[in-house]
């Protein structure tokens, strides 16, 4: 039986301790990512693909994303765009930093993914400023604006138009991977989780009642 | 100028990397790594192997890089390295102290080993000072020239288990070039390609 996502992994080093972390054993598998083209997708949720993966390969599965999407199931992608495999989405812009004050979080809009989630904490770690996010999207018409370096530029995204399915783009670190760090960015991960849940639910309540 | 081979996973820091025309200029041919198994390698004199391959098609292709280096190659190796197929490796990993630069009196804990080497021509300590996640531990006949304290090695050259030349360190300047972080990576990336196309090795 599926769990609820599908982790797509780019089988890197800096990756293989989420193979066998308990936050991903209990509700994601984990996929090679060049096992996707031949994934069968119709048992999950959610599709969770880190920014290691290979956007040349991925760019060849966009119909297959297009599909899952179109189904009112959850996209997520966390990282720095560069090829055209998610619908709607810009390619990743890298924010020019004049100083550390550039790289300043701010939340947008309450969301229960931030929930609770300090800016100051994404913002800063041991001190230091651009660990969370060194750059933006455009995001589409319409898309729900999470969070953003400045006032303007898009960190973090929800879009629920371009297709019948839910996008999350984020151009930063996988949000799943903010845990056991002892401060408030640590809720990010089941939070995220939470809303996976809940957005999957509701878009499902809207297809059938449409 | 050597021919020099890159191995391109298709992620995008190495997709930033390594087609930045600062860096792009000395590499002859971007080798996709779902091809590499289909690539001849025979034109080039250097294979660059970047860090955060996917582990499965870097072990698939083991044999053909051990085997373009016993063809007299150059083969440099980057990032940490947790699985076994470079020939006579010993990989330790450690804990990576992001944070050694905010304690007081900061030290990095790593030495030039031999600063007469050529590459130190065209880079310093300071380039190639930013963190690290383990260290190597060669065999007899390798050249170390940047170690820790306790004599580990962060980047060495070893001439001796085969019959080309295998450049090792432990950094990973193309994940952090290309993920925009870490300014020393562009100033070691700068120096580092030049003496890979034109340097002594």
């Amino acid at each position: 039986m599926c769990k609820t996502i599908l982790y797509v992994d780019p089988g890197h080093a800096f990756g293989l301790k989420k193979r066998t972390h308990p936050f991903y054993a209990k509700d994601f598998d984990i996929v090679d990512q060049y096992s996707f083209a031949k994934t069968d997708l119709s048992g999950y949720r959610c599709i969770s693909i880190p920014g290691f993966i290979d956007q040349e390969y991925m760019q060849t599965q966009r119909d297959k994303i297009l599909e899952f999407l179109h189904d009112g199931k959850i996209l997520i992608f966390c990282g720095h765009l560069f090829r055209d495999w998610i619908p709607g989405a810009s390619m990743f812009i890298p924010k020019k930093i004049n100083s550390f004050q550039d790289y300043a979080v701010h939340i947008q809009k309450n969301h229960m993914i931030f929930k609770g989630v300090k800016e100051d904490d994404m913002t800063y770690n041991k001190g230091v400023a651009g660990f969370f996010a060194r750059g933006f999207y455009q995001p589409p018409k319409q898309a729900e604006i999470l969070l953003t370096l400045g006032e303007n530029e898009v960190v973090t995204y929800i879009d629920q138009n371009t297709t019948n399915g839910i996008i999350l783009l984020h151009a930063g670190n996988d949000l799943f991977s903010y845990m056991q760090a002892n401060k408030t960015t640590d809720r990010i991960s089941t939070q995220t989780f939470a809303w996976v849940q809940a957005a999957y639910d509701q878009r499902q309540k809207e297809r059938v009642s449409n | 100028m050597r021919k020099i081979a890159i191995l391109y996973s298709g992620n995008s820091v190495h997709h930033k990397t390594f087609y930045d025309p600062r860096f792009k200029k000395y590499i002859a041919s971007h080798i996709y790594l779902p091809e590499l198994a289909s690539t001849a390698l025979d034109e080039f004199d250097v294979l660059y192997v970047p860090s955060q391959l996917n582990g499965h098609l870097l072990l698939q292709s083991k044999e053909k890089i051990i085997n373009f280096a016993e063809n007299g190659g150059i083969v440099a190796v980057f990032g940490p390295q947790p699985w076994t197929w470079i020939p006579n490796q010993n990989w330790e990993e450690r804990p990576t102290n992001f944070w050694w630069w905010l304690e007081k009196d900061a030290k990095s804990g790593l030495n030039l080993v031999n600063p007469d080497y050529h590459l130190f021509h065209y880079i310093t300590l300071a380039d190639v000072t930013w963190h690290h996640h383990g260290v190597y531990w060669p065999i007899e006949g390798c050249e170390v020239l940047i170690a820790t304290d306790d004599g580990g090695a962060i980047f060495y050259v070893d001439q001796v288990s085969t019959k080309g030349t295998w450049i090792v360190a432990t950094i990973d300047p193309d994940y952090h070039f290309g993920s925009y972080f870490m300014p020393a990576t562009e100033r070691f990336l700068l120096g580092f390609f030049p003496w890979l196309a034109e340097g002594k090795i």
